[in-house]
């Protein structure tokens, strides 16, 4: 066994599970269950043996799949410290949200669909982590999207779930459009799309570093990461089953805008990494200020999501792609978790989603509740948890890069600490507020289990010491870079302090903002005007609901005119027409009568011999 | 007395004319066959009369190739003819109108 097999091993069996499920399994929940389950255990196998075989060794292997003209498009294998990490991200968090959901679909119509979109999407998902060429990615990148569209739109018959599926896929298509014609360019500027040739190629001659290409492939991640102006589709995608946004919206797919962007670094030039940078850090920003007008616990946490890959791409803006990736594995986990604890709360509270009508959560369900809290610590970024190590790495590599990002971002976790804390105290402290909170109970053993090893993921995951050194290597180097610079231990400690000062004040301003168990918006109440404002969220929806309907519908109908009118009316109809009269006409020399048949044979010898004697001219 | 070159031509425009007038205003199919005929031979004389006049063999030549393509053009225009007739029951060319638009 090859690692090339482990690793065909971990793409392999999630699509045969969905296959299986697709044609056997709709009427057969439990196996359906069961075969996604295992699917996902064994991408695990497959991907610790992947990472033993290759022992922290890069690993390529590609064949060809299909030849056109020149072209020659592969699928293949790029193993490295990046997609190890990345992988064993995915399998991990990916199986515990597997478990999770037995679980939570246990009620469901029809848990075969939805557990058969969690392995396609498992499928899709390595792909891209796995892929070794841009063409291989933007495959799976589509493929994770038709995942993501299915499992939003899983309840079927609400309409507001088909409406967000569909727009999570339009959005992205828009963005897709860049990548697309990206990757054409970068074939035609590079003569590959391979990524380690394009490195190598780059290597050789550094002034083909192009702009656009930059830009157009940026593109791709903005639709898929959610980021500006094509955030608008990841809150609307709540209405999916947790589980997924769990899986899709908020630890993985998302994250796959930012792990391809990693993955390309080196196509960036200075412009668009400081682009990506204020990007992030007005994402990061604006996010985290709409989280304080939502009401609806999983689209608090969608902001939060925002925010953080907000974090994210300005890591990667500050050029160091490893903090990037850092903190998108340490965003995984918590907000994985944060997630799950959220479906927890649902499925226990009898799918109540408005957290001012909770309440009093701590004491019916005290494991959801404390792995939450340890959630929002590590989120918030508390000294020794997860967040804190990803989250104050970028800080201090703003601080070198780019002072300014370092304030506002430093701000960002005062506000992420601020709208956490709202949520936690409103939700889960206090007394219940509806007959449903009254109610809540923890679920079975195969959703609070996640929680915990999630809790302790969540906990332990910034911890880069304890992790094999195989997945770690990439981000260490970074770590090590970063600490290496001059000035880099004042720099620690200041962002030590003001990090820790902004969620002790998010987290304590929002206790006493607030106060435990609300039963409504303080905010709302005091600064009316305000948090409509915040609620409108700029009105980024409106704007192109707008567009929308009132310029592209009616540039739309115009076309629709031109082409009922011009093209089918006076063009194809027209010209039929006279082609129609004229044959009107010519029907009539044809009576049927041989006397006018020797007439029209006369004047034909007439015409031919007029033209012989040269008395018709035509030329 | 030596017929001369203007009556031959004479002769056969008249008989092409014949034919040609045959062909145009009869509605009987085997009338304006043997118009059709008439025509050829008109034809064949006026080549004849060049030919002699001129002391050559060619138009000779050119009226044994013309009398045996008519000879075999005959034999299938009358089966056609007699088909037709077996068929439709008229020869009548005002009948025969199947190619109508």
């Amino acid at each position: 066994m090859t690692i090339a097999h482990y690793l065909t091993g971990t793409m392999l069996t999630p699509a045969v599970a969905a296959v299986l499920i697709a044609l056997f399994c709709r009427q057969r929940p439990k196996l359906a269950i069961a075969l996604s389950v295992g699917a996902a255990a064994a991408i695990c196998a497959f991907t610790a043996l992947a990472v033993i075989k290759a022992d922290g060794e890069t690993y390529r292997a590609s064949m060809e799949w299909l030849t056109i003209g020149d072209l020659t498009i592969e699928l293949g294998f790029l193993f490295d410290g990046t997609s190890a990490a990345m992988l064993a991200m995915v399998a991990l968090v990916g199986f515990l949200i597997h478990v999770f959901s037995i679980g939570y679909m246990k009620d469901d119509t029809s848990p075969a669909r939805f557990f058969g979109g969690l392995s396609i999407f498992m499928c899709a998902m390595l792909g891209i982590v796995l892929a070794d060429n841009l063409i291989m990615i933007f495959l799976f990148w589509e493929l994770v999207g038709f995942s993501s569209y299915m499992l939003i739109g899983h309840y079927l018959t609400k309409p507001e779930a088909a409406a967000a599926a569909k727009k999570a896929f339009i959005v992205n298509r828009i963005g897709d459009l860049g990548f697309v014609v990206g990757i054409v360019y970068a074939y035609w500027n590079f003569g590959t799309v391979n990524l380690t040739e394009m490195a190598a190629v780059l290597e050789v001659n550094p002034d083909l570093i192009s702009t656009t290409i930059a830009a157009l492939l940026m593109c791709g991640f903005i639709g898929k990461s959610a980021q500006f102006p094509l955030h608008v589709w990841l809150p609307d995608a709540m209405a999916g089953p947790t589980p997924a946004s769990a899986l899709i919206h908020a630890a993985t797919m998302v994250a796959a805008g930012g792990y391809f962007l990693i993955r390309i670094t080196y196509l960036f030039p200075q412009s668009v990494l400081t682009f990506i940078l204020w990007l992030g850090v007005g994402l990061a920003l604006y996010a985290g200020i709409c989280a304080y007008a939502q009401k609806d616990i999983k689209r608090v946490l969608a902001y939060s999501t925002l925010s953080q890959l907000g974090y994210v791409s300005a890591a990667f803006g500050l050029g160091f792609s490893s903090l990037a990736l850092f903190h998108l594995i340490t965003h995984a986990f918590f907000k994985a978790l944060l997630f799950l604890c959220a479906g927890s709360v649902i499925h226990g509270c009898h799918h109540e989603q408005n957290m001012y009508r909770m309440g009093g959560l701590l004491k019916r369900m005290p494991i959801t509740s404390i792995t939450f809290f340890i959630g929002i610590l590590a989120l918030v970024g508390v000294y020794g948890l997860s967040g804190y190590y990803s989250k104050d790495a970028i800080l201090i590599a703003g601080g070198f890069v780019s002072p300014a990002a370092m304030v506002l971002l430093t701000f960002g976790a005062f506000l992420t600490a601020g709208y956490m804390g709202r949520l936690y105290w409103i939700a889960f402290l206090g007394e219940p507020k509806s007959d449903n909170a009254a109610k809540a109970h923890e679920g079975s053993w195969t959703m609070t289990l996640p929680l915990i090893v999630l809790a302790i993921l969540s906990i332990i995951g910034g911890k880069i010491g304890l992790w094999p050194e195989q997945l770690t290597g990439y981000i260490g180097a970074g770590l090590d870079n970063l600490a290496a610079m001059d000035g880099y231990d004042a720099l620690y400690n200041n962002i030590l302090i003001w990090g820790t000062l902004a969620w002790v004040l998010g987290l304590a301003g929002s206790f006493f903002f607030y106060g435990k168990g609300a039963k409504t918006d303080r905010l709302e109440e005091k600064a009316r005007p305000l948090y409509h404002f915040i609620e409108g969220r700029l009105w980024f929806d409106e704007v192109y609901d707008y567009y929308v309907a009132k310029i592209q519908q009616r540039f739309a109908e115009v076309l629709a005119f031109l082409d009922v009118f011009v093209l089918k009316g006076l063009i194809l109809r027209g010209s039929a027409g006279v082609v129609g009269v004229l044959g009107i006409f010519s029907r009539r020399l044809h009576d049927g009568n041989l006397h006018g048949f020797v007439y029209w044979f006369l004047a034909g010898t007439l015409i031919a011999l007029a033209l012989a004697l040269g008395w018709l001219n035509f030329s | 007395m030596t017929v001369g070159i203007h009556a031959f031509i004479f002769l056969a425009s008249a008989l092409f004319a014949i034919g040609l007038l045959g062909v145009l205003l009869r509605r009987n199919t085997l009338i304006v066959y043997m118009s059709l005929e008439l025509m050829l031979n008109a034809i064949n004389l006026a080549l004849i009369a060049f030919s002699r006049y001129n002391n050559t063999m060619d138009g000779n030549l050119l009226v044994f190739f013309i009398i045996t393509v008519a000879a075999a053009e005959v034999a299938v225009g009358l089966a056609i003819i007699v088909a037709l007739y077996r068929r439709r029951q008229t020869v009548m060319i005002e009948e025969l109108n199947a190619l109508r638009a």
